[in-house]
């Protein structure tokens, strides 16, 4: 097929081809076919977008490749009419990577053996690209497709850098862009006359043609016929119970049908229920398609599974739905654990006082310290006991008022000076942990367990940037605020016998 | 010149290792103009004292041996005794404490080995794995989670075995991240590509990494030149390990994790994550999405406490450790342990400093050398003198004396060649003594009776020794209440200690010496007896109990004309009971006879191996640089010793140093400070009519010099809040 200058659509075997292959995605193969198929309507630069898992970079990459291969049979003289590179913008760090990647990427799709060429910003970018493509004589039908996949998601992009590429097709003539993005806004390369190309999300019958057409293995008791169908109707009804609340997209509502397949079909497996019988299948599995942690897994999936020896001997009929036939143990989903009593048994008792302290600190105003911790009138502690007194006096006055004060540990943690808090920690120190050591005061070991716990985060650092630039972080006028909430904190103070809430004034 | 230099030398050696110095400048200025009035430019330390002190030795030293590798490795110890001590006991304490500390070095690295190796098969196994797993994973990140517990700094010999191992194991290039090293993503890539392409190559071709197949030269931080590397080194896979992940940006980790996702079908990335606190707490830092694309496993780190445990068993308790430390240090370094944030690491150097200040400043150190060293010769006076000072010998003569042994007490006071041999044959009366208590302790926690962890028996056995049969010990109690069969098997477990003796103590099983014998044969009796009538027992159907066992009281309820009446009845023993009761005395008899340690403070001359004293362990390891300052600053004539500032009550005076002055006018102020006031109030003090009587000037002058220390020492900032005023800033 020579360029002879008339419109023609590309063959129409790779077009059905690729349909059959992304199913319910034709109508936007054949319009990017056609719009950069050099002898049907090339366009200079063409925006792909859609929400993400819609297919757009594969069925980019896709179609150029299959373009490619066409043409090169098709064509007399065996210089190929259409070459593609496709630049994926997330793995390029900055804006030179991004430039320096076109370039490498554009120079092994033309099997260019010149020179490499040092890219720093988008005129370099230009006049590389042009060496390449315009000063070097090509066929007529050339036609050169530079993909950005994702340049919404390029980091430390200079301001220029869409507006540019969207003008590399106007000083070399036998370019396109492709430009892939999620949701690009209205007209932000700065051009007037972009093609758009939208990948909507898949309907309910589309997910489930979609996840048809790979079907599990069959079932032990039951024939492929059923299992297909069985499969069918499952995916359905996950998507109706899942799609609109928590898995949107393709990849996601596969994830949640491969994990709750083994779940939904166990009472076939155990014999309970004939495939057939899927309103009472739904109904057994009910509980399963409730259960959030199926779906997110977090990110110890495998431990558990490491943990359990596979049993030796095949289980027999077993009434257990997470058992199946083959022997393997369904992965338990992770229990919620709080993680309160891990952090109490890891850090040690001057850490965990130093934590405690913080907390206070963080959560009590400063003015009620002298009367939570000052021992000086009435020889101990008053506790939150004290200023019950005063509030009742005031909150009679003002229970007109409307305005309604938010309890002060729902809020954030407000932050405090160091040395605030050091004072809060050598007055309860004592009290908190009477077999510690006699010596009182801040000794480096004190310190260390600071440098511990913000190393850990645990303690963050506030206004580090904003005062004297990275300062001291043993200034004691440094500000700092605690990082953990009320439940961590309440249970590392029963873990050494403090009852936090008394300490807190509000 | 040289006469400067070696003044100053001899200054700075003096100086350097005595705790508190008073600096008088004048001297050293008169000290210094005397000789030569040229420039009284200080002269530099390090070059100059060499060769100062080089060129003085002869004529200055008293000794024959050299001052002059003072800072060199090869230097010797000082000579105690003020410099009386002979040249070949300094060496030998030198020589000694070279040899004892190797040792025990060694086997402390071999137990921190081993004591990670099974987490390391773990790891290396899901790496492993993982690469299969993850294909079918959905293309998600494997991610090992090891729990290292809050000290990450001591996990460092972890990973750096993780990063041996897993190279070993999956053949991949490991990359070890710290969060002090990774500021932003491009330095973190940047250090990835350099250690990854770096560690393998032999060759070491730089140009390789940085230049592509095409002539293409990559960005430094460019993961394409890591692909193209890789590839031509026929591997895939790149494990990068996050050593503190909770102190890295939560941003950095998401990107780079993002970032591994994208190039996850050429460079097959997996990450390994030290993690402090908790896996949960970690998530809750990552997003959702970045979550989702790892596939992880978590790992437990043996915990902090078995670690210590095994360290203090090798090092501390085994027989291989020359020197013993004392009871008192020991519980004071285990509580550091548990209280503060100290890994094993601490503990550790902690005994490494106590090993060094004993052989460094105890002469009597030199009695732990081998014994064909220790000669007659190498005894002076001095060292005997030394040992009749000792609160042992003391007590040891007290002790003869009350024996009525009065010519023994007598030679050990007036006849040296007598105490030398008395002191000579204390080395195997020592080492006696460390058989005794190990086997001792080695048999109690093979009973399995003791409550509590080994530390802490061993500790109170230095303490307060071993009694069975005192009320403390829970153990006998114990052996009382178990029925026939747990005898048995205790004594079948007892005889199994002595034979294996105890590879983490370093102690040798005993059973084919003749010590063991007596203990044997009573054992091995009474197990023939109790098994014996335990037979008898079952053929009559009636269980055997002794006198001691719960059952042998019972309660009994009686009623009587309505009434319930409670007593108490001794259930009747049979003679199989009594006879099982003889053999269980019998049993705890021999135990408390065979296990039975005096507590080390009681043995003459245990000051000689044993270190016990807290004080410079406590001024190096925690140091108080904030206590100390203020005590300096609060009574300043305790540090200067000058008689005009020491009055009795400890009050404010004019002759203090101007800081210190201003230390206690600043005590007694609020949070901010006045300085106009301040200044007022110093004037007063120092100013015309007080004893100083110093003009405005000069006065002013000290002010704000002490104003400024003050500042420099964190006590006061300038406050923004109200003009001419300082704020206050420190509190405790």
């Amino acid at each position: 097929m020579g360029y002879n200058g008339l419109f023609q659509l590309p063959d129409e075997l790779v077009l059905t081809t690729l349909a059959q292959a992304f199913p319910s995605r034709e109508p936007q193969i054949r319009a990017l076919a056609t719009l950069v198929h050099p002898s049907a309507a090339p366009c200079r630069n063409l925006v792909l977008y859609g929400t993400k898992s819609t297919g757009k970079s594969a069925i980019t990459a896709a179609v150029l490749a299959a373009l490619e291969n066409d043409d090169i049979d098709i064509d007399d003289n065996g210089s190929p009419g259409l070459k593609f590179a496709i630049v994926n913008c997330v793995e390029c760090i900055t804006g030179r990577h991004l430039f320096e990647t076109v370039v490498g990427k554009v120079a092994r799709a033309l099997r260019w053996d010149g020179a490499p060429l040092k890219c720093e910003t988008v005129s370099q970018l230009t006049v590389a690209l042009s060496k390449m493509l315009k000063y070097t004589p090509r066929p007529d039908n050339f036609r050169f497709v530079l993909v950005f996949d994702g340049i919404d998601r390029q980091r430390e992009a200079p301001p220029t850098l869409l507006p540019a590429l969207a003008r590399l097709s106007e000083i070399i003539p036998n370019i396109t862009t492709v430009f892939i993005a999620t949701s690009p806004p209205a007209g932000f390369l700065h051009t007037p006359f972009v093609s758009h190309i939208h990948f909507p999300n898949y309907t309910k019958p589309e997910f489930v043609a979609i996840l048809g057409a790979s079907p599990p293995t069959p079932l032990p008791n039951t024939t492929q016929a059923e299992t297909t169908e069985l499969w069918a109707r499952f995916t359905a009804a996950v998507h109706d119970a899942l799609a609109r609340a928590a898995s949107r997209i393709l990849p996601s509502l596969r994830h949640a049908c491969q994990a709750l397949w083994p779940r939904f079909t166990a009472p076939i497996l155990a014999g309970t229920h004939a495939p057939r019988e899927f309103s009472k299948l739904l109904v057994a599995a009910r509980v399963h398609f409730r259960d959030e942690r199926l779906l997110d897994p977090g990110i110890v999936s495998a431990a558990r599974r490491l943990q359990t020896p596979p049993p030796t001997q095949t289980p027999t009929t077993t009434t257990d739905p997470s058992t199946l036939t083959n022997g393997t143990v369904l992965p338990k989903p992770p229990q919620p654990t709080s993680s309160a009593p891990d952090l109490a048994a890891l850090l040690p008792t001057t850490a965990r006082l130093l934590l405690l302290a913080a907390y206070l600190a963080s959560h009590n105003p400063a003015r009620h310290d002298l009367t939570l911790f000052s021992t000086h009138h009435h020889g101990r502690r008053r506790r939150r006991g004290g200023l019950s007194v005063g509030v009742s006096g005031r909150s009679n006055a003002g229970r007109r008022s409307k305005h309604r004060k938010i309890a002060r540990k729902l809020l954030g943690a407000h932050a405090f000076i160091l040395e605030r808090m050091l004072a809060i920690f050598a007055s309860v120190r004592r009290e908190w942990d009477p077999s510690g050591d006699e010596q009182q005061g801040m000794d480096s070991d004190t310190g260390m367990a600071i440098a511990t716990l913000a190393s850990l985060r645990l303690l963050v650092r506030v206004g580090g940037a904003g005062g004297a630039g990275n300062s001291d972080p043993m200034d004691r006028g440094g500000k700092w605020r605690v990082n953990v909430g009320w439940e961590v904190v309440r249970g590392l103070g029963r873990s050494i016998g403090v009852e936090i809430e008394e300490w807190l004034v509000e | 010149m040289a006469e400067v230099d070696e003044t100053n030398t001899l200054v700075f050696q003096e100086d350097d290792h005595r705790t508190a110095y008073i600096f008088s400048p004048t001297d050293s200025a008169e000290h210094q103009a005397a000789p030569q009035n040229q420039n009284a430019r200080p002269a530099k330390r390090r070059r100059t004292s060499k060769k100062g002190a080089n060129a003085a030795e002869p004529d200055h030293e008293p000794q024959p041996q050299p001052q002059s590798d003072y800072h060199g490795g090869e230097a010797d110890f000082p000579a105690l005794f003020n410099g009386a001590e002979s040249l070949d006991a300094v060496r030998l304490r030198r020589t000694t404490f070279e040899t004892a500390w190797p040792v025990l070095s060694g086997r402390i690295q071999n137990v921190l080995r081993r004591a990670n190796r099974k987490t390391l098969d773990e790891v290396a196994l899901f790496m492993r794995e993982a690469e299969d797993e993850a294909e079918t994973a959905g293309g998600k990140i494997p991610a090992g989670f090891i729990i290292t517990g809050p000290n990450i700094a001591s996990q460092d010999l972890l990973f750096e075995q993780m990063a041996e191992g897993l190279s070993e194991a999956t053949g991949a290039k490991v990359v070890r991240l710290r969060s002090a090293g990774a500021p932003n993503l491009k330095a973190v890539l940047k250090k990835i590509i350099r250690d990854a392409t770096s560690r393998s190559a032999d060759g070491g071709d730089d140009a390789e990494v940085s230049i592509g197949s095409d002539g293409r030269k990559y960005l430094n931080y460019d993961l394409e030149a890591l692909h193209v590397f890789l590839a031509a080194h026929d591997s895939r896979r790149v494990i990068v390990a996050f050593e503190d992940s909770e102190a890295f940006d939560s941003g950095l980790l998401t990107d780079l994790i993002a970032l591994f996702h994208s190039w996850h079908d050429r460079i097959h990335f997996s990450v390994l994550f030290g993690v402090a606190t908790s896996v949960d707490l970690f998530q809750q830092r990552l997003l959702k999405a970045t979550a989702q694309q790892l596939y992880g496993a978590q790992f437990d780190v043996v915990q902090a406490d078995s670690v210590l445990e095994s360290v203090f068993m090798g090092a501390v308790a085994g027989s291989q450790a020359a020197l013993r430390l004392g009871p008192s240090l020991l519980q004071s370094l285990l509580e550091r342990q548990k209280d503060q944030v100290a890994g094993v690491h601490t503990f550790i150097s902690s005994l490494k400093y106590a090993y060094m200040c004993h052989f460094y400043a105890n002469p009597l150190s030199v009695l732990l050398a081998e014994e064909r060293l220790l000669t007659n010769e190498l005894l002076q006076p001095q060292h005997l003198e030394a040992v009749r000072t000792l609160d042992s010998f003391k007590q040891h003569v007290e002790a003869a004396v009350d024996a009525r042994q009065l010519s023994h007490a007598q030679s050990l006071l007036e006849n040296d060649e007598y105490l030398v041999r008395q002191v000579l044959e204390q080395t195997q009366k020592r080492k006696d003594y460390m058989t005794q208590l190990l086997r001792s302790l080695h048999l109690i926690t093979a009973t399995g009776l003791h409550p509590g962890r080994f530390t802490d028996l061993y500790v109170s056995a230095l303490a307060d020794g071993i009694d069975l049969s005192s009320d403390v010990s829970p153990v006998l109690d114990s052996i009382r209440r178990l029925n026939p069969s747990q005898i048995i098997d205790l004594i079948h477990r007892l005889l199994a200690a002595i034979s294996k003796g105890n590879p983490d103590l370093d102690l040798d099983g005993w059973e084919d010496q003749e010590e063991s014998e007596e203990l044997r044969s009573s054992l091995t009796e009474i197990t023939d007896e109790v098994q014996a009538l335990l037979d008898q027992s079952k053929l009559s159907g009636k269980p055997l109990k002794s006198k001691y066992s719960s059952q042998s009281k019972i309660l009994r309820t009686t009623v009587v004309a309505q009434k319930v009446q409670l007593s108490h009845d001794t259930a009747t023993l049979t003679e199989a009971d009594k006879a099982f009761s003889t053999a269980v005395d019998n049993l705890t008899d021999l135990l408390s006879r065979f296990i039975h340690v005096d507590p080390i403070g009681s043995l003459f001359l245990h000051e000689a191996w044993v270190y016990d004293s807290k004080s410079p362990y406590r001024d190096v390891f925690v140091p108080r640089p904030a206590t100390t300052f203020a005590r300096a600053l609060a009574r300043p004539h305790d540090y200067l010793g000058c008689a005009c500032c020491s009055k009795p009550d400890g009050g404010l005076a004019c002759t203090f140093p101007t800081t210190s002055i201003l230390y206690h006018l600043y005590l007694e102020a609020g949070a901010l400070l006045n300085v106009a006031d301040l200044w007022a109030a110093y004037y007063t003090l120092v100013g015309e009519e007080s004893e100083l009587a110093l003009d405005e000037r000069a006065a002013l002058v000290r002010f704000y010099r002490g104003l400024a220390e003050l500042r420099l020492m964190g006590f006061v900032k300038q406050s923004k809040k109200k003009a001419d005023h300082v704020a206050k800033l420190k509190w405790l």
